[in-house]
């Protein structure tokens, strides 16, 4: 990993069209200004990572987990 | 043409009836889909079209979370080709459960479909509004959950149905 020091009003550049800014830095968190193309897709990381924990959860399934829960709309309708 | 699936064995899809996703599902590869509805069930499913094994069970979500809404950016209008004044469809990903107690749906990282340009994506909220396991079926009084559990049933299914109608008029055009 690549580890650059940088003070406020700094920024790095990455490739040619995508630029951080360290914007502020206080009381142990850094603000940080991006420029990038539109189609460039910027998360926080852990948000990220927790709609791909999610996605892969999701594609387990059981068809019988399918079936009870139909199974429990249908006896819901009749009572 | 032809697509093979585990959970529904082999189908015959009509090539205007498959969803492109340029950027996939987060965190898998699969570019093409299909939303499936074969039992007429209160949901959808999101059929990988190049991988069998593939498939997510989906809900409208405003079925549940009637206030639910998606903001897009014109950057993502742009990518999906929606064109002014016309709607997009909003489907969220459910991870089952044995208990439907446990059954969440992911309101953080909802898909986002034109059904004319037949373009999706899925969309990462970052407002901190809706997480990712948002359960469907909040414990709560016996009755209420009855009364609420009939509804949303019919609600689904009126939803399923209008997916698979609103699909199928744009692959006659």
């Amino acid at each position: 990993m690549l580890v650059l020091t940088r003070k406020i009003g700094e920024a790095i550049q990455i490739g040619e069209r995508v630029q951080v800014k360290v914007v502020d830095i206080k009381g142990g968190q850094v603000r940080l200004g991006i420029e990038a193309p539109e189609e460039t897709r910027i998360y926080r990381e852990e948000i990220y990572r927790k709609v791909m924990r999610e996605n892969q959860l999701a594609m387990n399934w059981e068809m019988g987990d399918v079936r009870s829960l139909t199974e429990h709309f249908e006896n819901q309708g009749k009572e | 043409m032809k697509i093979a699936t585990t959970r529904f064995g082999e189908l015959e899809i009509e090539e205007s009836r498959i969803i492109h996703m340029p950027d996939g599902i987060i965190g898998f590869e699969e570019k093409r889909f299909v939303i499936l509805n074969p039992e007429k069930m209160p949901f959808c499913w999101f059929q990988a079209v190049d991988n069998p094994d593939m498939a997510f069970v989906v809900i409208d979500p405003t079925v549940f979370v009637p206030e639910y809404q998606v903001r897009l950016t014109r950057e993502e209008y742009d990518r999906l080709e929606v064109r002014p004044d016309r709607e997009v469809l909003v489907l969220a990903l459910v991870t089952m459960a044995p208990d439907p107690g446990k059954i969440t749906a992911n309101l953080q990282g909802p898909i986002v479909l034109n059904p004319e340009s037949m373009l999706a994506r899925q969309i990462v909220l970052e407002d901190g509004n809706y997480g990712t396991r948002h359960p469907l079926f909040a414990k709560g009084e016996q009755r209420q959950a009855r009364v609420n559990g009939t509804a949303k049933n019919q609600a689904m299914r009126k939803v399923a149905a209008q997916f698979d109608s609103a699909l199928q008029s744009h692959a006659a055009l």
